[in-house]
């Protein structure tokens, strides 16, 4: 086992990472900008190191400065959380060339899943069902000619892509042009790689992801389903939940078992999500995120497995200590992101300082944060301030308990998601389960309309 | 630069204010400028000093020193401090810019300079120290 490992991050993540750590006996160094000073994580770390000032690219992404504070500190390994440098090939190789083991998989995979199209005819060869669609376009004309060939509406989608950055649905030929430069404009500017392909849209299909954990010793498990259809139009998650719920069986079991064969094909370890549209009985894979996600509290919650800790095992070389055969998901969980963001003003987000911040607690309810009263919501990171997870018996019981917790949760300073969320877990579409994508994009189009 | 920034600056850049002896110290980074001036506490007037009886010569009220321009030096990476030999020490007076140490990162000789003449009046760290981003190196009288 690692005696001390560097936290690549920040937030709750940052936070998350170091209680596993704690657990385990390991150390923790913690990194921050000059914006998250009176963060918790780094108050809760070990160490911490100051790596830039408030804009990531000169802090979170700081590559020389953050493998320079392992170094200095003694680290063995650097746990990169989700986001910021988690997905980074690069970074995890450079970490290896220190003598620093990067806990996530290996950095081919990591490239070879970043790219979305490399990923998409990865998972094709191996048999795994994909969107109609092609490889990277050339230019617009090209995207035209896939268009032709696969019928619109179609996606245009970048290749380093990720939470919706660099992709736009285009219904009909004459919006091709636009959107194809805006796309990818979008995607020059947040991944520096304007690659752009094109895929079939599934209209209004639902998104389920499937947990995987792999080690280096041949053990691949898979953790059941997440379903995280309730996405803002921007295709961020707002409301995620395990197991999916109103699924058929046979469509579930297709899932879990594609979800582990593509684990295998691509050499995959430590914990990964394959992302998959569903479709009625159809399903097709997406994208594979190659870290710890956001809603991984979903999953923990009903399989009694710490996600966190498994990546820690495995990077350090142990195998898994389970089987498929030794899991089994009690009950359903709910999670709700409580984002600083206006959800009624097209979700614009917020920064100051959170004057008043009370978090609900009582059975089935978990909160991960990194804020408290007084805490300062910084402009330059995602808007993310914590995440509110409910567990139950059942869906419904989950849901009247996430309810209650929304309905104890105080917080001032900035406008938050909390009530917003509360509005959707009441809808009556919701409640019965089964929604797609397409959903909150219609019950924010319908609120908006004059009674 | 946001205002929880502009405080955690301040906390460091007043201890360097305290450590450095200064009366004032202005640092300017982009366009936010933070200045701290040091206000001498008067003496509670029924408390004279024990030996103000015995003194021969009339107190004479303390002529406030002439306020000195002082400039931070801190660094802006993660790594190793490297002293230059000789050592540079505290009142050390020199022209131009001159390197006054080095931050090694990765390898990698990060040169920390003066940008400009003036007098060392305070040396915040020691050779081989580790280093974060923002830390005080140098005091620099103008």
């Amino acid at each position: 086992m690692f005696k001390k490992v560097l936290i690549a991050n920040r937030g709750e993540i940052a936070l998350r990472i170091n209680r596993a750590c704690h657990e385990l006996g390991v150390a923790t160094v913690a990194i921050f900008s000059d914006a998250d000073r009176g963060s918790l994580h780094v108050r809760h770390a070990d160490e911490a190191f100051c790596v830039g000032p408030g804009p990531a690219v000169r802090s979170y992404l700081n590559v020389p400065n953050i493998i320079s504070a392992a170094l200095i500190s003694g680290c063995d390994a650097i746990h990169p959380g989700y986001g910021f440098l988690a997905e980074n090939a690069r970074f995890a190789e450079i970490a290896a060339d220190h003598g620093l083991t990067f806990i996530g998989p290996k950095p081919s995979v990591i490239n070879a899943m970043g790219d979305k199209a490399t990923a998409k005819r990865l998972m094709s060869e191996a048999g795994i069902p994909t969107t109609p669609g092609s490889g990277i376009v050339a230019s617009v004309e090209e995207a035209r000619a896939v268009g032709e060939r696969i019928g619109y509406p179609i996606l245009l989608k970048a290749t380093a892509g990720g939470g919706g950055k660099g992709m736009r649905a285009v219904a009909s030929p004459d919006e091709l042009p636009t959107f194809y430069a805006t796309a990818q404009a979008e995607a020059e500017a947040s991944f520096k790689d304007g690659r752009m392909y094109v895929e079939k849209l599934i209209v209004n299909p639902r998104h389920v992801e499937v947990q995987v954990l792999a080690d280096d010793h041949g053990g691949v498990v898979h953790l059941g389903e997440r379903d995280c259809s309730v996405q803002k139009p921007s295709h961020q998650k707002l409301i995620e939940e395990a197991p999916a719920p109103a699924l058929d069986p046979a469509v579930r079991a297709k899932l879990h078992d594609v979800a582990t064969t593509a684990a295998r094909a691509v050499g995959y370890t430590n914990a990964g999500t394959l992302e998959f549209l569903v479709a009625g009985d159809d399903v097709y894979f997406m994208e594979m995120n190659t870290r710890i996600q956001v809603e991984h509290p979903v999953t923990e919650l009903i399989y009694g497995v710490d996600l966190v800790k498994e990546q820690i095992r495995v990077a350090a070389g142990e195998a898994l200590g389970f089987s498929q055969d030794d899991l089994h998901p009690h009950g359903h969980a709910i999670e709700v992101r409580v984002n600083a963001e206006d959800p009624l003003n097209n979700f614009a987000g917020g920064a100051g300082t959170l004057t008043t911040v009370v978090f609900p607690g009582g059975p089935g309810i978990r909160v991960d944060t990194h804020v408290y009263s007084g805490a300062t919501v910084p402009p330059f990171y995602d808007s993310m301030i914590a995440k509110i997870i409910a567990v139950g018996r059942t869906r419904e019981s989950a849901i009247l308990r996430m309810e209650r917790a929304l309905g104890e949760t105080r917080i001032e300073g900035v406008k938050t998601t909390v009530e917003f969320c509360g509005e959707l877990l009441r809808d009556p579409e919701f409640r019965a389960g089964g929604i797609g994508v397409g959903w909150l994009p219609a019950f924010l189009a319908r609120r908006a309309q004059p009674v | 630069m946001t205002e929880d920034v502009i405080a955690t600056r301040t906390r460091a850049l007043a201890g360097a204010l305290v450590e450095g002896g200064f009366a004032r110290l202005r640092v300017r980074d982009g366009e936010t400028e933070i200045e701290l001036r040091r206000v001498p506490r008067a003496l509670p007037a029924a408390a004279p000093p024990p030996m103000a009886a015995d003194s021969v010569t009339a107190a004479e009220p303390a002529t406030p020193a002439p306020e000195r321009r002082a400039e931070v030096v801190s660094s802006d990476v993660v790594g190793i401090v490297r002293l230059p030999r000789p050592v540079l020490t505290e009142g050390l007076e020199f022209d131009g810019d001159r390197e006054l140490a080095v931050v090694e990162t990765l390898g990698i000789r990060n040169s920390v300079r003066s940008r400009g003449g003036g007098r060392i009046s305070a040396v915040f760290v020691t050779e081989g120290q580790p280093v974060e981003y923002g830390q005080p190196l140098f005091a620099i009288e103008r």
